[in-house]
């Protein structure tokens, strides 16, 4: 790399505004929706997946993410910048356990994530990246849903959405949200918030989910640490046949 | 406390046969410990015969304290073969004396015969940790204890050997009740001092794995000397 | 050493060069959480840098995670702080003691590279390590309350640093329970 590059793309305009880091949300705008709840035992994040053609073997996309047994996540943007904050992600995660020998709490890991984010902003030859994230754990202080900006700017949610369908989306999830939602409740309301802005069939190949807690999972005694999963499409075949 | 001696390899005939390494000592017969008391005095050892250098045991059972001909009893640990040379030459010395003096040797007489033997091995000593266990002229309990090249004293309570620096300060604090004063002595008897014995045993072969399998008391009175055993751990 | 909801770690005061006493009021532990201490015996140097670097991580932990160590955490920690040097260890040997969010007792020994083991009894290190175990195997017993742990750990350190003639010149004792740690300074030989 000449020094020509080595300077930040990402630099002010003569108002005050950092025009990268608006066409970066713009391109997250542009992005397939994913949807985020947080129940009072345990997280429930959802996307869309839509694959450009029919002939696309879609069992092979992964839009879900697991970072570490307790924390996943999920984006709304450009697929192969996810993936690069992915392994920063996992690399964090296995980098803390390595240090104090337990993962770290969803507020650490997201932390760290928006950090790399920002770095992205600031520093020479490189662009920010062109994501959103919806980052759901649970720790010893219980569930936790955070959305991660392309900015590095990151806030813990009750519910949230990102993506083309984001203000629809956040709308209906203002009326359906209450804050003594369980799990399984969540999940139904995930499907039905993606539905809501959903282009073509829904079906257990279309959409993906992750959740972690419900059930008997959670800190204290008798119960099991909680452990984030991707619903399979059979999971998922059955939720959708509640709902229709 | 094991500074004496230049670092421990075993001997083997190849090392012999290099010459210049020769070292004919190994560290292998556990742990001794006495205590006196008013009219009688308790010598403890374990039985466990070890390889010294390494893990490996060469026996269980191999008893290291000696009952000598006139009631004392000496406890050897170190090296135990030196530990029997000791013992025999003693036991011999003994019985000159017996023969020269028509009486047996009391137990301060053999303290003192005890440390010039092992002085006159001064540069080749025998490597011995030995305490001898027996009744003064007075008929009350005595324990000396001794360096491998005949420094001695009298003391209430004294561990040697390899698990010595975990016994002795258990005994100090049990026997001596040492304290920032000075020392204040409790009188003790024969039960609790036999107590202290199996309990400092007991914790040793937690800690040191030359020391274990079982437990001799020897309990010296003007009555004689009474042999007790008990099990200790065999790992 | 661990008791009833308790623990307690305790050290002595001496820092010296071979047989040359040059301070006999040298902290080997420190505080690290409310309910957590640890204790460093070694090279003098390497002793104050860690406790120094040790500090430094609890703080910046304490301010990113706005919760405090648990112990087990906090010695995983010294773990791997340590084996950083696997090639030029720091030469010491700490000791992380203290009650985790349940109040349960934690104990862990480690050496200079950070092997550490949990032990449900005691631990202990420094030069009179082989008499402090002696002593702890015969006088300790299980579930005891903060005084008798207090008198425990205190004949064991007294009776085993007069064993050694380079520890001793005064002991400090930390008992910590839930609700206070108790600290208690022992006057003992001076030689």
């Amino acid at each position: 790399m000449t020094d020509r590059y080595s300077f930040s793309l990402t630099t002010f305009s003569p108002s005050g505004k950092l025009v990268q880091i608006e066409y970066a949300l713009k391109a997250v705008a542009q992005g397939v929706t994913s949807i985020g709840i947080k129940a009072t035992n345990g997280v429930v994040i959802a996307t869309e997946k839509k694959s450009a053609s029919s002939l696309i073997d879609d069992s092979s996309l992964e839009k879900v993410a697991v970072v570490c047994p307790n924390i996943g996540m999920v984006y709304s943007g450009m697929g192969p910048d996810f993936r690069v904050l992915t392994t920063k992600a996992r690399k964090a995660a296995q980098k803390y356990k390595r240090i104090y020998d337990e993962y770290p709490p969803t507020g650490i890991l997201v932390k760290e994530v928006a950090s790399v984010m920002q770095e992205f902003t600031q520093s020479g030859g490189v662009r920010p990246f062109g994501v959103s994230l919806l980052v759901c754990g649970y720790d010893e202080k219980g569930p936790g849903l955070y959305q991660v900006d392309p900015s590095g700017s990151y806030w813990a949610w009750k519910a949230s959405a990102i993506g083309k369908n984001m203000v629809n989306a956040k709308t209906f999830l203002e009326k359906r949200y209450n804050d003594d939602m369980e799990l399984e409740d969540a999940v139904h309301t995930a499907i039905i918030t993606l539905k809501e802005g959903f282009e073509g069939e829904m079906n257990e190949h279309s959409i993906e989910i992750g959740v972690i807690g419900g059930g008997n999972f959670g800190f204290g005694p008798g119960k099991e640490e909680p452990v984030f999963k991707k619903l399979t499409p059979e999971e998922i075949k059955d939720y959708l046949a509640n709902i229709v | 406390m094991d500074s004496f001696l230049p670092v421990q390899v075993s001997w083997t005939p190849q090392t012999a046969a290099s010459g210049s390494d020769f070292y004919p000592y190994t560290n292998n017969a556990g742990t001794v410990a006495g205590i006196s008391g008013g009219d009688f005095c308790v010598m403890a050892a374990d039985t466990r015969q070890s390889f010294g250098v390494g893990y490996l045991i060469n026996t269980r059972y191999q008893p290291k304290m000696f009952k000598l001909s006139n009631g004392s009893v000496l406890g050897t640990s170190g090296f135990y073969a030196d530990g029997l040379t000791l013992i025999k030459r003693i036991n011999q010395r003994l019985e000159w004396y017996k023969h020269a003096h028509d009486k047996e040797m009391s137990t301060p007489a053999l303290a003192q015969l005890l440390s010039i033997t092992l002085y006159s091995k001064r540069f080749f000593p025998y490597y011995a940790r030995v305490l001898l266990g027996g009744l003064d002229l007075e008929g009350h309990g005595v324990v000396y204890g001794y360096d491998s090249i005949g420094s001695y004293e009298p003391c209430l309570a004294r561990a040697t050997g390899s698990g010595g620096s975990l016994i002795q300060p258990f005994l100090d604090n049990q026997i001596y009740r040492k304290t920032p004063l000075g020392i204040l002595q409790a009188p003790h008897t024969l039960d609790q001092v036999k107590a202290v014995m199996r309990d400092s045993f007991t914790s040793a072969t937690e800690r040191d794995i030359q020391t274990g399998d079982y437990l001799e008391l020897f309990i010296i009175t003007a009555q004689g000397v009474d042999v007790e055993k008990y099990d200790l751990r065999k790992d | 050493m661990s008791g009833k909801n308790c623990v307690a770690i305790a050290s002595d005061k001496r820092f010296g060069v071979k047989y040359l006493t040059i301070s006999m009021e040298f902290p080997k532990m420190f505080q690290a959480t409310d309910k957590t201490f640890i204790g460093i015996s070694g090279l003098a140097t390497d002793v104050q840098t860690l406790m120094e670097r040790f500090r430094f991580k609890i703080n910046m932990y304490r301010m990113n995670e706005e919760r405090d160590f648990e112990p087990i955490t906090l010695a995983n920690m010294v773990s791997s702080t340590l084996y950083e040097r696997r090639f030029s260890p720091y030469f010491v040997e700490p000791i992380v003691a203290g009650l985790d969010k349940n109040n349960n007792p934690y104990i862990n020994g480690m050496d200079l590279i950070g092997c550490s083991t949990t032990a449900c009894d005691f631990a202990a290190t420094g030069t009179p390590e082989d008499q402090l175990y002696g002593t702890c195997e015969a006088l300790w017993e299980p579930n005891l309350e903060p005084e008798e742990l207090f008198e425990t750990i205190s004949q064991t350190i007294m009776s085993a640093t007069n064993r050694d003639c380079v520890s001793g010149w005064g002991a400090v004792v930390h008992v910590i329970t839930p609700e206070r740690v108790i600290t208690r300074t022992l006057k003992t030989r001076m030689d």
